[in-house]
Order: structure tokens, then C-alpha cells, then sequence
């Protein structure tokens, strides 16, 4: 079924986005748009506010990465995320594991396709 | 994340007898994370403020502090139990695909329904949840669906989804109290209404209407008073019970949310017997006190998460102007 094709994909999508924004705040950090807009112009990973918003509330509870609010260059003040050092920790592991993926599914699919 | 009784409690605590409790409760929230069990966050919160109150009541040493958590069991073991117990969904769970689902939530031709009792904690995740962006959501007692005043507010740039860590929990106290005090001037209101107009009114009078503001159902005058009053008093009884039993600060809030808009409908109500009573043509007024019933409950939420998240610019913009930026 169709929705169940959808969720299935929608899952799976979950992991990685929690693996996107730890490669994202791994190079700075960024307040909660910044992270939408820039993880948003990646069409394949399918992210909107509604899916960042509740992975940030749950990361930060879990203490991987840490907010503030700080002055902003331009405006009012901003909620800014950053990477704790556990989440610098976890973003090792999951990279690594990551590649190991990768490099598993590129064989089978490769495989699979040719 | 402390709120005043913790820290005031920690106060009374040798250092090793407070990084006791403090590990205790870390292992248990870490315990809640590989169980998933999200919503335990707020029993465990209540459950370590009343261990430091407990505490507070004793020399506070290191024996103090492991006499009482012994009684509670390991903190895996805490964890687990409240994950068993808890059959709350989370925000983010589509209810199709909720494996803790039962025969009392669930869909029927299409219609969410929900006939657990209510609790505070669960009306307030579903009317105050900015990270959720769908406004409407599944109601949170019977069938059919209920705004949630939070994506509302985003959607309206009035916050954005992440303003507060943890809803309302910054708000000061003092600010906090408009979440009880608001009802109680809206049901004030009930009463001096029934104190002005419930002697001059006749043994019957209309409960009903029909869609062209014609009365179609009339009801002892006792009765016209009774049921608003009864539905003002339960609204407000509930958001003063939050208080009584120390709720964090969302089921506090939306308690007083929805007792405001409770004690709005019943001055609709009640109101509009009054003005047929009177001859007055027309659904005028239960119309407009229907409309305060939805606005004055989400001008309380937004206001007081803005003064949260005013809050918590102070403590960041403070901390960091003391030590630099980070």
C-alpha cells in the first residue's frame, strides 16, 4: 500500500536526518531555520520544519547538542544549537556506521541493478 | 531546568548526597531515552521533586538520600515500570502506526477517538504543541479532531517552534498565576451575571436554539443556571488542581486554557437564556461568547510562551554577557 510505502520511507528517513543535523552543526553552529533551510535545499532527504523541530527538542533532551538564545547580527536574538561533546561523540560512531551502510548498499544495489 | 523547590532543596543537601540523586535521575532518563518512553519525562520530573522534598525534611546526608532511593527500586527498573504504565502518544506518533494502541484510542469510519479520561498532561500536548505542525489533531477526549493552538500560533509567525525548550517552564510564577487567574475573573463573570439576572427570570426559559437564533428547547430556570455553573466550577476546579498537586507548567497552563474557554461557554450559555428572557432577537450573544471562548484561551497561550521565551533570552543573553560568548 501506498501510505505504507510512505511511512516505511519516512522512517528511514528519520535516522538520517538526526545523522544530517549533527553533519551540519558539526561545521557550527546554527540556529532552528538555518538548520530547516539548509538541510531543506537537499530535495532527497524530504525535511520540513516538522520534521527538525521534534528532532532538536529530543536531541538536546538526550543531550547531544546544547541551545542558547544569542543577539543576532540582523534582528531579534536567535535559539542557536551546537554540538555537546557527546554529540560530538555520536557523530563519530554514526558516521562511521554510515559508511559501512553506504558501502553495503552500493555493492547490493549495484548488484541488484546491473 | 531546576525549578525553585529543587534548588532550594539542593541547597539542603551535602554535595555527595546531591550527586547522588543527580546520577539517580540521569541513569533513570537515560533509561526512559532506550525505552522511548518520551512521555515519562514529566512523572519522573514530578517524582525528583518529591524525592527532594522528602529530603528536605531530613539531614539530607548521603544515608538520606540511599535510604529513600532504595525505596524506589534501580533506576532501569523505575524507567521500565513507568514506560509499562504509560500508554500516552507521543507527538509525533501517528496513531495508525501506535503499537501501544487500545480499544479506547483508535479510528472509527475515518474519526479519531480517544475515550481514556483526560488528563492535564494530554490536553495540554495536543493544544500546546509548536513543534507539531498540524493544527488540527486528534481530540484529546471523544471523537473527532481539536485545534492545536500551538502550530496555529507558529503558523501565524506569533512564535516560532522552538522559542521554549520546554513549554511555559520559564514563565515566572507571577506570570504563571494569569494561567488561574483568567479563568476565575471569566467564571466572576458568570457569577455576577447569575447575581443580576437570575431572580427576574421566569420558571422557564429557553436552553435551545435553532440555527435562526429561534428558541427550540426551554429548561427550568434552575437548571439554565445549574449546568453552566457546574461546567465553569469543573474547568476551574481542574486548573486549580494543577497547582494543588505541583503540575510542571504546560498542564498548569492549558488546565487555565481550557478552563477559560470552559467558563466562556457557560456565560454564552447561560447568557443567551438571559437574553431571550429579555426579548433580545438573535444568537448574538452566546455567538460572541463562543468567539472569547476560542480567542482569550490562545491569547493566554501565546502570551505567556512569549514571556517564556522573554525568559529564557534573559538567562542566555545574561549568562553570556557575564563570560563572553561561547
Amino acid at each position: 500500500m501506498a501510505t505504507d510505502n510512505d511511512s516505511r520511507l519516512s522512517q528511514f528517513r528519520k535516522g538520517v536526518v538526526e545523522l544530517a543535523i549533527f553533519a551540519l552543526l558539526h561545521h557550527g553552529e546554527a540556529y532552528g531555520g538555518e538548520i530547516v533551510e539548509r538541510l531543506g535545499s537537499h530535495p532527497g532527504l524530504a525535511i520540513s520544519a516538522g520534521t527538525v523541530y521534534p528532532l532538536l527538542s529530543r536531541l538536546k533532551k538526550a543531550g547531544l547538542i546544547d541551545s542558547a538564545w544569542r543577539e543576532s547580527p540582523v534582528g531579534p536574538p536567535r535559539k542557536y544549537y551546537r554540538l555537546t561533546a557527546s554529540g560530538d561523540i555520536e557523530l563519530a560512531s554514526m558516521a562511521t556506521a554510515w559508511d559501512g551502510v553506504t558501502d553495503a548498499m552500493d555493492e547490493l544495489l549495484g548488484k541488484g541493478t546491473s | 531546568m531546576m525549578n525553585t523547590a529543587q534548588e532550594r532543596a539542593d541547597s539542603m543537601l551535602t554535595p555527595e548526597a546531591a550527586a547522588l540523586v543527580e546520577t539517580y535521575f540521569s541513569r533513570v532518563h537515560g533509561a526512559l531515552l532506550v525505552a522511548a518512553a518520551g512521555e515519562c519525562e514529566e512523572a519522573v520530573d514530578d517524582l525528583r521533586t518529591h524525592v527532594l522534598e522528602a529530603l528536605a525534611g531530613s539531614a539530607g546526608t548521603s544515608d538520606d538520600v540511599t535510604r529513600i532511593l532504595a525505596e524506589l527500586g534501580t533506576p532501569e527498573a523505575l524507567a521500565a515500570q513507568c514506560a509499562d504504565s504509560s500508554d500516552e502518544l507521543s507527538s509525533d506518533d501517528v496513531p495508525s502506526h501506535d503499537e501501544r494502541r487500545t480499544v479506547l484510542v483508535g479510528r472509527v469510519l475515518g474519526l479519531p477517538y480517544d475515550w481514556r479520561v483526560p488528563t492535564a498532561s494530554r490536553v495540554a500536548r495536543r493544544w500546546w504543541d509548536p513543534l507539531n505542525p498540524q493544527i488540527v489533531v486528534a481530540r484529546v477526549f471523544g471523537i473527532g479532531w481539536t485545534v492545536n493552538y500551538g502550530a496555529l500560533a507558529v503558523r501565524l509567525g506569533l512564535v516560532r517552534p522552538d522559542d521554549e525548550d520546554v513549554p511555559f517552564e520559564q514563565v515566572p510564577r507571577r506570570w504563571l498565576a494569569a494561567a488561574l487567574v483568567l479563568p476565575l475573573v471569566v467564571t466572576a463573570g458568570l457569577i455576577v451575571l447569575f447575581a443580576l439576572f437570575q431572580a427576574g427570570l421566569p420558571d422557564q426559559v429557553a436552553t435551545h436554539y435553532a440555527p435562526d437564533g429561534s428558541a427550540d428547547g426551554f429548561s427550568s430556570k434552575g437548571v439554565a443556571l445549574l449546568l453552566p455553573a457546574a461546567v465553569a466550577l469543573f474547568g476551574v476546579a481542574m486548573a486549580a488542581w494543577t497547582w494543588v498537586r505541583k503540575r510542571p507548567a504546560l498542564p498548569r497552563v492549558a488546565a487555565g486554557a481550557l478552563a477559560t474557554m470552559l467558563a466562556g461557554v457557560s456565560i454564552g450559555i447561560y447568557g443567551q437564556s438571559v437574553a431571550q428572557a429579555h426579548g433580545t432577537p438573535g444568537l448574538t450573544i452566546l455567538l460572541s461568547a463562543l468567539a472569547g471562548a476560542i480567542v482569550l484561551p490562545f491569547l493566554l497561550l501565546v502570551i505567556l510562551s512569549r514571556v517564556g521565551r522573554a525568559a529564557e533570552q534573559r538567562r542566555d543573553l545574561k549568562a553570556a554577557s557575564k563570560k563572553g560568548s561561547v
